[in-house]
């Protein structure tokens, strides 16, 4: 049985400079170099910042991304794009665009990001509301249970209309980890995430705040932990019951 | 010709090993020990048997709701449950249909829980379902009102509706669960993604069982949105015939309970594997050569610790497109030359989208149980193009051990399910 899973990189895209400066981690707001211009063009805001993460991980894992399976772990996923066609749909005389509509699936990023680096290596998109990262997780540790190796994990939720569901869409946030089975370059290391017997988030109001707004922010406290190189039991998400992995580094 | 096939057919051979490095050792069975399906063919396993055996189309013109073009769909027609007051910010047809096949004496899905629940705990009990709109059908209705009043409705609950994991959600609180819980949504292989996550959440120890499988109900966005990729067949779809014309949309519940294999339930049928890779090609086109689908069904081979000539029947995910059906007819004969008895059954039921990989993996374990072929409903005259043994109508008496189901979705996400008896 596994016992830890090990970080090899942590990256953030998001399009807010003041929340990015909290991170001494590789991070920059949408970096369209990454993405070709055609496929620039083609993608949305969430796609994009998300490539911007995932990119930003692998480089600094110095990881091969053509070999990487790869988790895409989001509440909405495409909901702009999603927004867009329903606003469409009440009309019977709207033509829906075939672009659109096959852009608007949950595994739209994953999709993209397997075409961008020419990558065969199974992808899943997944989603559980205020703990699809802990579930990302999860997801992540089940695989690599089944083996040995690397994923890239990435977590993001973009800005949503706000009749929606309020707070939720207020801030857009992304982040992407290579996790591995092996401790060489590691920078930190996680337990089996588990529900804890607490059952309320101790962070700062800020960060719950942010969290409220982009559930995958639920992801800072890890973030949090690897910056400061702090062991302890970390939260990975904010709403009871809390799921947690203890974090070493 | 022939020797430009056996070509190909060692090429994808070649590449899926060099690109199967990812993958890893044979992973351990997991038991089946309930699952029930819904679908426009009825409730429960019997009443699709049925449709199975008569190669009956269930597939008739739209009436849940109006869209401006005419199309066949797979509907559910008959009553569904409704949601108990307390989850009533879950209550959408996508949820209905999930109670419904839940609740499904026959199937037993339910039962197999509570003693699941006794055996090993609530907290032990995942649930992993897929699916590609969740509950879109009531998200359109309400975007009516909001367009019309500049507000959505005061019963809009968006998370518990409308996002993904609403369903699987749903599932985990009507059945007092409290485990991990998540919706796995990539298109149209979501359904199969569920079963592969329930298999490794019992192998790695994470899980002792797992509610598994897909739901997705008919909506506007799909049928007008695979409508503007001209996908839509006027007509119901025939899969792998020479004049097929594109899809019928259905909708469907298939829900399955795993559990870690004991000498309890030995006698249980069993997942083997799922296979899974991409085609980093094309967000709605398959890779021309079928070389994502060839790799699949490989890992799925491989994971199993099988061979080809294991594998006694493949459900094909077979859509009735020109180029899906004649991409995945390529890839399955790169894999099992022309040696496998294959067909599809979207002609039946329709397609189901996230639903699907969920559905056809219970066809591929009903033809296990009733060891029987189902047919390929439309197929009147099978494509020149396509070189695998594509089975018309059913053939019953046969001796069936191991059977594959495929799933290939948007995104180039492809899954292959292998289950044995």
């Amino acid at each position: 049985m596994m016992k830890q899973l090990f970080i090899k990189s942590a990256a953030v895209c998001c399009p807010d400079r003041e929340l990015l400066s909290y991170f001494n981690l590789p991070s920059s707001d949408i970096d369209n170099s990454f993405i070709p211009a055609v496929m620039r063009r083609r993608t949305s805001m969430t796609t994009r910042m998300a490539i911007t993460a995932a990119k930003l991980a692998c480089l600094q894992a110095n990881t091969e991304a053509q070999n990487l399976a790869s988790v895409f772990a989001s509440l909405g996923g495409e909901i702009q794009v999603t927004d867009a066609l329903c606003r469409l749909l009440p009309d019977d005389n709207e033509l829906l665009s075939p672009t659109q509509f096959h852009n608007s699936v949950h595994n739209t990023t994953a999709g993209y990001w397997g075409i961008l680096n020419k990558c065969q290596a199974p992808t899943t998109a997944i989603a559980a509301a205020d703990d699809t990262f802990a579930m990302g997780l999860i997801e992540v540790w089940a695989q690599l249970q089944q083996g040995s190796g690397e994923r890239l994990l990435v977590c993001y939720d973009e800005l949503w209309p706000q009749y929606l569901a309020p707070p939720i869409g207020q801030a857009a946030f992304a982040c992407a980890f290579v996790l591995s089975t092996e401790a060489e370059q590691a920078i930190g290391a996680i337990t089996m995430p588990q529900v804890s017997q607490q059952n309320k988030q101790d962070m700062q109001a800020e960060w719950l705040k942010l969290t409220a707004a982009a559930p995958a922010a639920a992801v800072i406290p890890l973030l949090l932990a690897l910056q400061h190189r702090q062991p302890g039991l970390v939260p990975l998400n904010i709403k009871a019951p809390i799921w947690a992995s203890q974090f070493t580094v | 010709m022939y020797s430009s096939r056996t070509y190909e057919r060692e090429n994808l051979a070649c590449t899926s090993r060099k690109t199967m490095k990812n993958n890893h050792a044979a992973i351990s069975p997991v038991a089946i020990t309930a699952y029930s399906a819904l679908s426009a063919c009825g409730m429960g396993n019997k009443a699709l048997y049925q449709c199975l055996a008569a190669n009956q189309s269930e597939l008739k013109p739209l009436s849940l709701f109006k869209i401006p073009f005419p199309a066949y769909v797979g509907e559910i027609k008959q009553p569904l449950l409704d949601i108990r007051d307390q989850l009533a910010e879950y209550n959408c047809r996508n949820a209905r249909v999930a109670l419904t096949a839940l609740n499904d004496k026959q199937g037993g899905v339910r039962n197999a829980v509570e003693v699941a629940k006794e055996k090993y705990g609530v907290h032990r009990i995942g649930v992993i379902i897929g699916t590609s709109t969740s509950g879109l059908y009531e998200t359109e209705a309400a975007y009516a009102v909001l367009l019309d009043t500049g507000k959505m409705p005061d019963d809009f609950h968006f998370v518990t509706e409308h996002a993904y994991q609403a369903t699987a959600r749903f599932v985990q609180l009507e059945l007092g669960l409290t485990g991990i819980c998540y919706a796995i949504s990539t298109a149209c292989s979501s359904g199969a993604k569920a079963i592969a996550a329930g298999q490794r959440l019992i192998n790695g120890g994470l899980c002792d069982a797992v509610i598994v499988g897909g739901v997705d109900t008919l909506c506007r966005l799909t049928l007008r949105g695979f409508r503007s990729l001209e996908l839509v067949a006027n007509r119901p779809c025939t899969p792998m015939d020479r004049d097929r014309q594109g899809i019928s949309i259905g909708e469907a519940a298939g829900l399955l309970v795993l559990e870690k294999t004991h000498v309890g339930n030995s006698n249980a049928m069993k997942v083997l594997s799922v296979g899974e890779s991409s085609d980093a090609h094309h967000m709605s086109t398959p890779h021309p050569e079928g070389k994502g689908a060839a790799l699949a069904m490989n890992n799925a081979l491989q994971l199993a610790g099988l061979t080809a000539d294991n594998i006694d029947y493949l459900n094909l995910h077979a859509t009735g497109t020109k180029i899906n059906d004649s991409v995945e007819s390529r890839a399955v004969f790169s894999v099992f030359a022309d040696s496998l008895a294959c067909s599809g059954t979207k002609g039946i039921t329709g397609h189901t989208l996230g639903a699907a990989g969920a559905l056809e993996t219970i066809i591929a374990l009903i033809a296990l149980q009733q060891q029987f072929i189902p047919g390929t409903q439309g197929l009147r005259e099978l494509d020149d193009d396509c070189q695998c043994q594509v089975i018309q109508t059913p053939l019953h008496a046969q001796k069936l051990q191991i059977a594959m189901s495929n799933s290939f979705g948007f995104g180039g996400n492809n899954a292959s399910v292998v289950v044995s008896l």
